[in-house]
């Protein structure tokens, strides 16, 4: 969620009559919404997380504010839309209508509103508004927006707003990136916790885009559950069972150190960089490996969560502690090595990622991995930590990274101003 | 610089006296604005228009609710409205003028207008007050022969001479095609075919629901388009199957000519000739050749993009750029009449088709019959969603088309 929320407009967090009757009927579980790691902390199979099960639909988060988009310390959602698109014109003029389009717009479905007309007063009218997300409610609906590399170009007049650190990335270690599942020039990441409200408003999105003739669809990933915990959450799992994102960035002095730009110009700071990719999973021969293999791979319990130098989910981990054979009992390859802070001169980046599944592939398999979304004020933060996990990673052996982009993402814009409107000025 | 910020409308209203015998079906509301009358500046008078947004809703605000007859400038900004991305200046439903594409952040907007003394309406969908009343004094303009109105009925008129012009060459192509078929040269009918097949994909969107006397409407045995259109995909079992593409199945699939092809090509020559009887006796409101543009471009995703059209010849770029051609006719005729009511759309609508007839031009083939590359798996495995994406670009704004002439068409 924004902190900062402008005077006057009904945005933020709500309570209202039907979450306290939610919360009453949930009786006791009311009582336990305060996060309680202890308890947290041994699960067993039986144990239902009492915040993991209830969704409210009418949480509402702020759109406009003074400091970053809505979509990244907002506790996330549990569905995600995530789609990018290429510019179809080059004028700048274009690019502005479809940044103002597009704020005006989201601030609306943010809202639980539409865009416009669902069903038009005048015979022979196309809808505004697609309608499928009527009285959904807004069911804590964020939507990112992204600029990607070709945004700040001669082409638009901003090859000198260009934001020092975005570039493309390099290519990294076990890279198996497809041209159609990569790149783009904007991004939206619309996050909910109703699946049908991130499509609505994706759609609607791109229709806005479309109509405009500024841009058109790229490549999209649908993200059916969460799979990154941010601050108060329990931690999720990812498709191949594990916990992910239990070291992941919480306090808000992390947020500074690694996650907001806080140099430059206005337009950039509270901003942040984006990387996405899109990791399939070896869903079978996952499957079919022995979880001790497994657990071996991630350094975890699959169960607990417990580092396998410990017993609870965030006790941390010990890198040094060898066995009585003399290895090393989190192995040199553990995925939480090479991606520990410890191991990287204390880098951390934020995840924000979701499971995902496209089906069963040509060849018969399950066609599934992990929508890892990340922000970091320097896409080389991410580039580091990849390069390590790229060379030598275990879990190599089961996942395969298809996608990739990148994307600076600016701060909210105040009321009566849109996404990215101080780069024209 | 906005992109619509130098355009201006100039349109005389016609018909006043019509007009103002209908009261419009939405109330109006009065706007709580002094009635003084708006400012002249530089010959036009001036009225400006603000959205703003918050708790209490969004809302539509005239800075004068009345101007002296004559050229009238609206100036809008959009200050904090999220959910108003339009305003339309109306007379008794329809529209005279108006600018889209409103939201907060963007420079204000303006369009001029010659307005006759009269009673208005400013439509400002999604506000709470979604008309405002706005007042003309001074004398009513005299009839003009030139209103939007006249000039979309022209275009239709043209329009069906167009339609008439394609139906008469179809049936000239056929005729080729069954000669073809009919002295078992098999060889020229497989390149008569292609040659044949563009002109019903031109118009099929105007003819398609024709309906052979004694027929019920579900009855695909009198259904004129199942019998000369119909694909293997959509077979009744039925009816059975008739027309191009069982022709096209015997010249290219089996590679022989049949006495059964030669039956196919008779009764397709009959049902093309109905056709063509048929075609000249049709009349054309504006939002017809809209929506019919609309639906050729539908018929472009659904069938040419896929492949599923030429199946055996392959030849649906053929067909493809057949049903753009149609489209691109159909706005053609509604473009002066369009471009008075919305000129930031109609040119919208132009250069995606510009880009649309560019894209395609990648794909002419000189040594082809039908002009264009055969749609092999190859072109389509690569360049499918590249086809489709051009064409989306098309359709979106394409689709906004029909309500603007059908409210703007009626006189």
């Amino acid at each position: 969620m924004s902190k900062d929320k402008s005077p006057g407009d009904d945005c933020g967090f709500r309570l209202t009559r039907r979450n306290l009757l939610l919360g009453a009927a949930a009786g006791t579980l009311g009582t336990a919404l305060a996060y309680n790691p202890a308890a947290a902390a041994t699960p067993s199979p039986a144990t239902v997380s009492p915040e993991n099960e209830i969704v409210d639909l009418s949480g509402e988060h702020a759109f406009y504010g003074s400091a970053e988009q809505a979509g990244i310390m907002t506790p996330q959602q549990r569905y995600a839309l995530y789609m990018t698109f290429d510019l179809t014109s080059n004028n700048r003029s274009d690019l502005q209508l479809l940044l103002a389009r597009w704020s005006g717009a989201i601030a609306q479905l943010m809202k639980g509103q539409t865009i416009g007309q669902v069903e038009p007063e005048r015979v022979g009218g196309v809808g505004a508004d697609t309608g499928e997300a009527l009285n959904l409610g807004p069911a804590s609906l964020t939507v990112t927006v992204g600029l990607g590399p070709r945004v700040f170009t001669d082409t638009y007049g901003l090859a000198s707003k260009r934001p020092p650190r975005l570039r493309n990335l390099k290519q990294l270690p076990s890279d198996a990136l497809q041209p159609e599942l990569s790149g783009g020039d904007l991004s939206l990441q619309a996050c909910a916790d109703d699946p049908q409200v991130t499509y609505h408003a994706i759609r609607d999105l791109a229709r806005i885009a479309k109509d405009i003739g500024a841009a058109a669809t790229r490549w999209a990933v649908l993200g059916f559950g969460r799979a990154s915990a941010g601050k108060g959450q329990v931690t999720p799992r990812n498709l191949l069972g594990f916990r992910d994102g239990t070291r992941n960035i919480k306090s808000a002095d992390d947020f500074n150190r690694f996650v907001w730009i806080k140099e430059g110009p206005s337009w950039q700071r509270h901003g942040s960089y984006q990387v996405v990719r899109k990791i399939q999973m070896h869903i079978e021969n996952w499957d079919t490996d022995r979880v001790s293999d497994q657990n071996d791979i991630f350094g975890r319990h699959k169960v607990s969560g417990a580092p396998l130098t410990g017993h609870q989910e965030f006790d941390t981990p010990d890198f040094h502690k060898r066995d009585s054979a003399g290895n090393l009992v989190i192995p040199p390859t553990a995925h939480i090595r090479l991606a520990a802070h410890e191991n990287n001169g204390g880098l951390k980046i934020l995840r924000r990622s979701y499971n995902y599944t496209d089906g069963i592939n040509r060849f018969g398999l399950l066609d599934a991995g992990l929508l890892f979304i990340c922000y970091q004020n320097d896409p080389a933060h991410f580039e580091t930590l990849q390069t390590r996990l790229g060379a030598s990673d275990r879990l190599n052996e089961y996942i395969a990274h298809i996608g990739s982009a990148v994307f600076f993402v600016p701060p909210a814009p105040q009321p009566g101003h849109y996404i990215g409107e101080q780069l024209f000025t | 610089m906005h992109r619509t910020d130098s355009l201006r409308v100039h349109a005389i209203v016609a018909g006043l006296t019509a007009l103002m015998m209908a009261a419009p079906a939405i109330s109006v509301a009065a706007s709580p604005q002094t009635s003084a009358t708006a400012p002249v500046k530089n010959g036009a008078s001036q009225v400006r228009i603000t959205l703003t947004g918050g708790r209490e809703g969004q809302s539509c605000a005239l800075d004068h609710a009345s101007a002296k007859a004559g050229p009238v400038t609206f100036t809008v900004t959009n200050k904090t409205a999220t959910a108003i991305t339009e305003i339309e200046l109306q007379s008794d439903n329809r529209i005279l003028g108006e600018k889209e594409n409103l939201a907060p952040g963007l420079p204000p907007v303006s369009f001029t207008l010659t307005l006759a003394g009269g009673d208005y309406q400013i439509y400002c969908p999604g506000a709470k007050h979604e008309m405002l009343a706005f007042k003309v004094t001074g004398k009513a303009a005299p009839q003009a022969s030139g209103s939007t109105a006249a000039i979309l009925a022209d275009g239709t008129r043209e329009y069906a001479k167009y339609v008439d012009g394609v139906v008469d060459a179809m049936v000239t192509a056929v005729g080729r095609l069954k000669t073809d078929i009919d002295a078992d040269n098999l060889a020229q009918a497989k390149v008569d075919y292609p040659l044949a097949r563009p002109f019903y994909e031109r118009i099929e969107s105007d003819v398609d629901g024709f309906v052979l006397p004694g027929h019920k409407a579900t009855d695909n045995a009198g259904n004129l388009d199942y019998l000369i259109d119909m694909r293997a995909s959509n077979l009744d079992p039925k009816v059975g199957w008739h027309g191009f593409h069982a022709i096209e199945r015997d010249l290219f699939q089996n590679g022989k000519i049949t006495p059964e092809t030669k039956k196919l090509a008779a009764e397709l020559q009959e049902n093309v000739d109905r056709l063509d009887k048929l075609a000249k006796t049709l009349h054309y409101r504006p939002e017809d050749l809209a929506n019919g543009a609309a639906d050729l471009l539908e018929e472009v995703q659904t069938t040419k993009v896929t492949g599923e059209e030429e199946a055996y010849s392959h030849y649906d770029l053929v067909d493809f750029a057949g049903n753009v051609e149609g489209a691109e006719q159909a706005f053609a005729f509604l473009e002066p009449g369009l471009k008075r009511i919305d000129p930031a759309l109609t040119q919208r609508v132009k250069q995606q088709f510009a880009k649309v007839d560019a894209m395609l031009d990648g794909y002419r083939d000189p040594k082809e019959p039908g002009g264009f590359k055969r749609y092999t798996a190859e072109i389509k495995a690569a360049d499918a969603a590249r086809l489709s994406r051009g064409i989306q670009a098309l359709q979106e704004p394409l689709s906004k088309i029909a309500e603007k002439v059908a409210t703007a068409g009626r006189s």
